[in-house]
């Protein structure tokens, strides 16, 4: 248990942060904030922009908090010229890394407000245990899971509940922040371990194993770009599968397409991937988009290095620049 | 709907033996845009480009697509075939049906199947071919040679002789490099220093060269006709200006330190000329070795200087200049023996490397040319000569051949029978290597006249045996183990690129080779220029070679730099990236891979809502662009395209393969 079991009840987190956007946009400091609110359901806490003072109540900080926020700033950018506060975990913070490393934010314009994260909670694996329609709130205390089920209160370990992108998350603590919403926390223990196991567990396959394993894989994408709208690694003004000339992606339901959408966008974000997971979890159809990202990482690792994207924005890609050590492919001699 | 010519070559039976060219040309007819097909046993002939001149008028052809050879050969001919008809010349389009198709297959029936599938390629993108135009670039019209040994000094003199300017840099404080070090030279056994010190007084006295010595190159920008070079002069502490050259200082200074020229052999002083016939003859104060810049104190060479040319506040000055090309002739190191414990070189001194015994034949070396063994003095009667140390040798040393080394042995083993009466010369050799003119002949001359004895046979292990060395090895030939009590030992070392070339490889934007040597554009056809326009090659920094070659490389390096020198401009190469504003995020990802520095960040105004707003975008400078497309794969959302080969035009090939 590397969680700390102290701190802050949930309400009093949330409490928190209300009040940071509330003097933010009262001091005139930024214009807006993007944090999260909730919804309908007990397992909807989306992305919400907030410009009054007044409405800074609805924010919400609890086990469901899961979106990232970043992406939102490009839109942001484009339409004003005014500063933004924006709340971020430790996965949503490299996301911002990531956009300053490709020059499309402008830091001084963003107020980064950190917030150490342990864990988000997996509303399937929830379900699975307890009957949805019941379930009233959830709400995340240490490392105990507090569930309003029917009049009864339910505490459950968190550990069984939460997301696996959040099991294996090696920077739980935001990397680049103006101001720590509350004190850091430790990382998982086994997060460096489980990393690249579903991966292995791939590469472990014969060639023709694998490649039926990935067909069926992508098979069920649907092509609805979900995967790409969200990711902040993809961030191209034009994305080139939007571009009709060249048409680089056939519009019908092709296999062929697919399966070359999925390889170009793993691509695209080799050596930028961060490893949010945000792909994979927002995929309607399930396809194990983070194992196609992780193989690059690790090839990549295994090539150049060990390096991990999005944790300082001024240092040098392996893939973006040429040292003379680098492997050359070829062997001349 | 363009109107598109195709023409199917033969290549004599190249071709036609494994394609069947009239169902080449009958599919062809049949493809969009084609409004005439024919064939010719040589497209490249007079009368093949003839043909296709005449039907680009008879059927007013707008796009040309030549199935032959490789464009790499006859991509040039068939452009200006093609604008002589009045076409731009990136209208035409080659199919490679030779070298990718009938030469690699046999069975006629899959040749023609993919000779028709690499038409249609090309007539696909011939259809989206557009007319591109060539930028002049105005030339510097002086030349940098970097390396002051004979390539270089050659390279220098022959370019200085065509009436451009040449400005000579060298590493050390005086021209000669390695040629200067030796003895005499093969075959003809002419002292080295007398034919090498007439060119370094001429370099000297040339009234278009520059002598830049102590200096090295700091960097390197722009491009062929445009160079940019920033090269730092080393702070000599000596005003070359005031210095008459006397000696005074060097006779008195007391700090001794290890000649690099000698090969360690004997000591020089702090401040040093290199050698006696040195070009410039004042010499240099070495820091790192000089009393007064180590302890503080001294300053003896100023005391005793007449001409108050002692300057211990002299500091690394840079200095920036102008060259329209480049020629680099920075020469080679020897192979450092670190791994050859086996023949214990630096563990007894009667083990030398061959340039160590070249200096010991020299009449201004360290025994003035008498052969005598560091030891004890003595005049060696018997000496193992052991070729091929690092060289040839995949397991711990160069897999290559070292090239001089066969016949600078044979000099050695002559010019020991001449100078020690009654001696013994043994060469252990793998082969012996003499190809080349007159070679064999002097090889033949140190067995036959001059006695010396060759095994073939690799050394296992040489160990002292009193005031004697033991030299173990197998002779190959008769299969007997041989154990040879001698002397002396001398190692051909092999040679290596220098130990910096990476590092100015990367400065100059050239490549080099898993060795280090830097590598030419092509092997055969250009061997002295690199795959960086207006940068030539001379001498052992290419690859191994010996001072006739050396020579002859440099020559050939000049004329090089004068063909680009006698034209008014320079045509600029037309297929360079260009960027889509529109596209563009401006992460600028293309910049970090672009091996020629040409692509940089500009800001444009871009409307947002009612008003303007900058914001930052890559360019391409055309004239810095060699058209590598590094920038277009690294670009995500393809917003930087290579004119000549757009995304639109690749992909319209892979349709055409695949569909």
């Amino acid at each position: 248990m590397q969680q700390k079991v102290e701190g802050y009840p949930l309400k009093e987190y949330t409490t928190k942060i209300c009040q940071i956007a509330k003097e933010a946009l009262e001091n005139r400091e930024v214009t807006a904030i993007i944090g999260w609110r909730k919804k309908d359901f007990w397992w909807q806490s989306p992305v919400v922009f907030l410009e009054d003072p007044a409405d800074v109540q609805q924010l919400v900080w609890d086990p469901f908090t899961i979106y990232s926020p970043v992406k939102f700033l490009l839109d942001w950018q484009e339409s004003c010229a005014a500063k933004v506060g924006i709340f971020v975990k430790g996965c949503d913070s490299r996301g911002i890394n990531r956009l300053l490393q490709d020059k499309r934010l402008e830091r001084e314009r963003v107020a980064v407000y950190g917030v150490p994260c342990g864990g988000k909670a997996d509303a399937e694996k929830i379900r699975a245990s307890f009957p949805s329609k019941e379930i009233k709130s959830v709400t995340l205390i240490g490392e105990e899971l507090v569930l309003a089920v029917g009049e009864r209160e339910e505490r459950v370990k968190a550990e069984a509940y939460l997301l696996d992108k959040c099991l294996s998350c090696r920077h739980p603590n935001p990397v680049v922040y103006d101001k720590l919403v509350w004190e850091e926390v430790s990382p998982r223990q086994y997060a460096d371990e489980s990393r690249f196991a579903r991966v292995q567990a791939v590469e472990s396959l014969v060639t023709e194993e694998r490649f039926a394993y990935w067909q069926r894989q992508f098979d069920r994408c649907i092509r609805c770009f979900a995967c790409r709208n969200t990711c902040p690694a993809c961030n191209c003004r034009v994305c080139i599968f939007d571009q009709a000339e060249p048409r680089w992606l056939g519009k019908a339901n092709d296999p062929a397409d697919t399966l070359n959408y999925h390889i170009i966008r793993a691509f695209h974000v080799a050596g930028r991937c961060f490893e949010c997971g945000e792909c994979e979890r927002i995929c309607p159809a399930g396809v194990p988009l983070q194992e196609l990202n992780r193989k690059l990482i690790k090839g990549i690792n295994d090539a150049y290095g060990d390096y991990e994207a999005g944790l300082d924005p001024t240092d040098v890609p392996p893939l973006g620049t040429y040292r003379g050590e680098d492997p050359a492919g070829f062997d001349e001699s | 709907m363009k109107r598109i010519g195709v023409f199917i070559c033969w290549c004599g039976s190249n071709i036609a033996a494994t394609v069947d060219i009239d169902r080449v040309i009958a599919a062809a007819q049949k493809m969009s845009g084609v409004v005439y097909a024919d064939q010719n046993k040589y497209t490249c002939s007079e009368i093949g480009q003839a043909m296709i001149k005449d039907a680009i008028k008879e059927y007013r052809l707008d796009r040309v697509v030549i199935g032959s050879c490789s464009p790499r050969m006859h991509e040039n001919t068939f452009r200006k075939t093609v604008e002589s008809a009045g076409l731009n010349p990136y209208y035409l389009e080659i199919a490679n049906i030779r070298e990718q198709c009938s030469w690699v297959h046999k069975d006629k029936e899959a040749g023609t199947a993919k000779a028709i599938s690499l038409i249609r390629t090309a007539v696909a993108k011939a259809a989206m071919n557009e007319a591109l135009f060539a930028a002049e670039m105005p030339i510097t019209r002086r030349a940098l040679v970097i390396g002051g040994g004979i390539a270089g000094i050659q390279a220098a003199l022959d370019i200085a002789d065509t009436g451009f300017e040449v400005d000579l840099v060298e590493r050390e404080p005086s021209i000669g490099g390695r040629m200067a070090q030796l003895d005499k030279t093969f075959p003809t056994l002419d002292c080295s220093a007398c034919i090498l010190t007439p060119k370094m007084v001429d370099v000297a006295q040339h009234e278009k060269i520059k002598l830049i010595t102590y200096a090295e190159v700091d960097k390197v920008e722009g491009y062929l006709g445009n160079f940019t070079v920033t090269i730092r002069s080393k702070a000599r502490s000596v005003d070359l200006q005031k210095c008459i050259g006397c000696g005074e200082c060097i006779a008195k200074c007391p700090s001794k330190v290890a000649s690099e020229f000698e090969e360690g052999l004997v000591q020089r002083r702090a401040i040093y000329t290199p050698f006696p016939q040195a070009v410039p003859n004042k010499p240099a104060i070495d820091r790192a070795h000089c009393r007064f810049f180590t302890a503080g104190k001294c300053k003896v060479c100023q005391k005793v200087c007449p001409a108050d040319a002692i300057d211990y506040e002299m500091a690394d000055r840079l200095l920036t200049n102008q060259y329209g090309a480049i020629v680099v002739a920075t020469g080679f190191d020897t192979h450092k023996l670190n791994n050859y414990g086996e023949y214990a070189y630096g563990k007894h001194p009667d083990v030398l490397t061959s340039l160590e015994f070249e200096r010991l034949l020299n009449a201004s070396g360290p025994t003035g040319g008498k052969i005598l063994r560091p030891s004890d003095g003595k005049e060696p009667k018997t000496v193992a000569f052991i070729q091929c140390v690092g060289s040839r040798d995949k397991a711990k040393g160069n897999p290559y051949c070292a090239k001089i080394c066969c016949m600078y042995t044979a000099k050695h083993a002559i010019l020991l029978s001449e100078k020690v009466p009654g001696s013994k010369a043994f060469v252990f050799y793998i082969d012996v290597r003499t190809a080349g003119k007159d070679y064999e002949e002097f090889y033949t001359r140190a067995y036959e006249e001059c006695g010396a004895s060759y095994i073939k046979g690799n050394v296992s292990k040489v160990f002292p045996d009193g005031d004697k060395l033991l030299v173990r090895s197998v002779d190959v030939l008769s299969g007997a183990l041989v154990e040879l009590s001698v002397d002396m030992v001398v190692l051909a070392a092999s040679v290596d690129a220098r130990a910096d070339a990476k590092e100015l490889a990367q400065k100059l934007a050239v490549t080099v080779n898993a060795h280090k040597f830097f590598t030419e554009a092509h092997p055969k056809l250009r061997p002295v220029d690199t795959q960086t326009a207006g940068i030539f090659l001379a001498g052992m920094c290419q690859g191994p070679k010996d001072i006739p070659e050396t020579v002859a490389q440099a020559s050939a390096a000049a004329v090089k730099v004068a063909a680009i020198f006698s034209k008014q401009s320079l045509l600029g190469n037309p297929t360079v990236a260009e960027v889509e504003p529109k596209l563009c995020s401006g992460d600028l990802s293309c910049m970090a891979v672009c091996p020629y520095g040409a692509i940089s960040e500009q800001v444009v105004e871009e409307r947002r809502g009612r008003e303007m707003v900058p914001r930052k975008i890559a360019q391409v400078n055309a004239a810095l662009c060699q058209g590598c497309g590094a920038c277009t794969v690294a670009c995500r959302p393809g917003a930087i395209n290579l004119k000549g080969f757009t995304n639109q035009q690749i992909l319209a090939e892979v349709d055409a393969i695949c569909l």
